[in-house]
């Protein structure tokens, strides 16, 4: 499936969750939100640390136990810090979403393919290390079908998202707001709830 | 043969507790630390206190900041080696996001006779002007008395929203 159909339906499904976007994600992200840039509330673009939107997921996670986190990650991203499927599987946060786009490639930096790309299941992996569910899909119909379910599902939940390799770009700091800013906004916004 | 006195003494890790307790410490991320074995077991043993278990000290940096921003008040348990091993997350999140960052580092094998600049161990003596060049806060708990630094570091870092490291000299008790 094409990430932007992906992302088109987790954008309709994802209620009042906090969402979590990195690498060529954040640019579909940006562009299937109806907000205006740099004003999507509870939401945050994490560059500068590659690997980490899942575990900064998994604090704000158990920070806020009462509030839904979506996190879209990539193959490459996960493959830097890969004993992060144990972590948030040993620390089992239930209202964790975790949502890795595979393209097989590091898009950004000239598509070049992953490591053994073919011959490793990260859904798979994420289901022995722990998580509560993992799951694939390759249909972008199926995945926007389903989603609904899956975002009712007791996390943490895995879901390995299947999508073509496209151009990718040149991820800069959250599409024009840094990562400092971001970060420092949303706590202030979910302290005056 | 004169023994060489110690430099670094060994801080109770009830006391430890004690004082994370007084600063309001809600969860303790971890990469597990002989230096500080103690301490983890003694927070084990008590429920106020979060304890969470990260596979590498890149994700407890990460962890810490997702608590932070939604409103906690975690801190860091990891060792010396493992502070060396996450510098691209001590730059990427608690640097450049300018997140509130504490550690309590143990320094694993330091010659306790020695200043830790003077150990023999090349990742021991190191991590004081690493932590120079990087221009991150440190202060070294070197017996009982210092322990009102933890106060100090946590108190650093949350004001200057910048990382901040407490130095464990000897391995708690």
């Amino acid at each position: 499936m094409w990430r932007r159909d992906a992302i088109a339906a987790l954008v309709a499904e994802r209620g009042d969750a906090i969402t979590i976007t990195t690498e060529q994600a954040i640019g579909a992200w940006r562009a299937a939100v109806p907000e205006a840039l740099n004003e999507i509330p509870h939401h945050l673009d994490i560059v500068g640390c590659m690997g980490s939107a899942s575990t900064i997921g998994l604090g704000i996670a158990l920070a806020q136990p009462t509030r839904a986190i979506i996190v879209v990650d990539a193959d490459g991203s996960l493959l830097m810090q890969l004993g992060s499927l144990v972590t948030i599987a040993g620390a089992a946060p239930a209202n964790l979403h975790h949502f890795v786009f595979e393209n097989g490639v590091y898009e950004t930096s000239g598509s070049q393919p992953l490591p053994a790309e073919g011959r490793f299941d990260l859904a798979q992996m994420a289901r022995a290390a722990g998580y509560a569910h993992a799951m694939q899909f390759s249909d972008a119909a199926a995945f926007a079908a389903a989603l609904p379910d899956v975002l009712r599902q007791r996390g943490p939940v895995f879901v390995s998202v299947r999508t073509e390799p496209e151009d990718g770009y040149l991820v800069r700091s959250s599409a024009g707001t840094r990562l400092d800013v971001q970060m420092h906004a949303l706590r202030e916004r979910l302290a005056a709830r | 043969m004169v023994q060489a006195s110690p430099v670094a003494l060994s801080v109770p890790a009830a006391a430890i507790v004690g004082e994370l307790r007084r600063n309001e410490i809600t969860h303790v991320v971890n990469v597990p630390d002989t230096h500080q074995r103690t301490l983890l077991a003694e927070l084990a043993r008590q429920s106020e206190m979060r304890l969470i278990t990260a596979c590498t000290e890149d994700e407890a940096i990460a962890i810490s900041a997702g608590l932070w921003v939604g409103g906690q008040r975690p801190i860091l348990s990891i060792q010396h080696v493992g502070l060396l091993a996450a510098m691209n997350n001590l730059k990427g999140i608690a640097m450049d996001a300018r997140i509130p960052t504490c550690m309590l580092v143990g320094y694993f094998g330091r010659d306790v006779t020695r200043p830790a600049r003077e150990n023999a161990a090349r990742a021991i003596r190191l991590i004081e002007p690493t932590l120079d060049t990087w221009g991150v806060a440190y202060f070294p708990l070197e017996r009982p008395e210092d322990l009102p630094v933890l106060a100090r570091a946590y108190r650093y870092s949350t004001e200057h929203c910048e990382p901040s490291v407490v130095l464990i000299g000897a391995p708690t008790s």
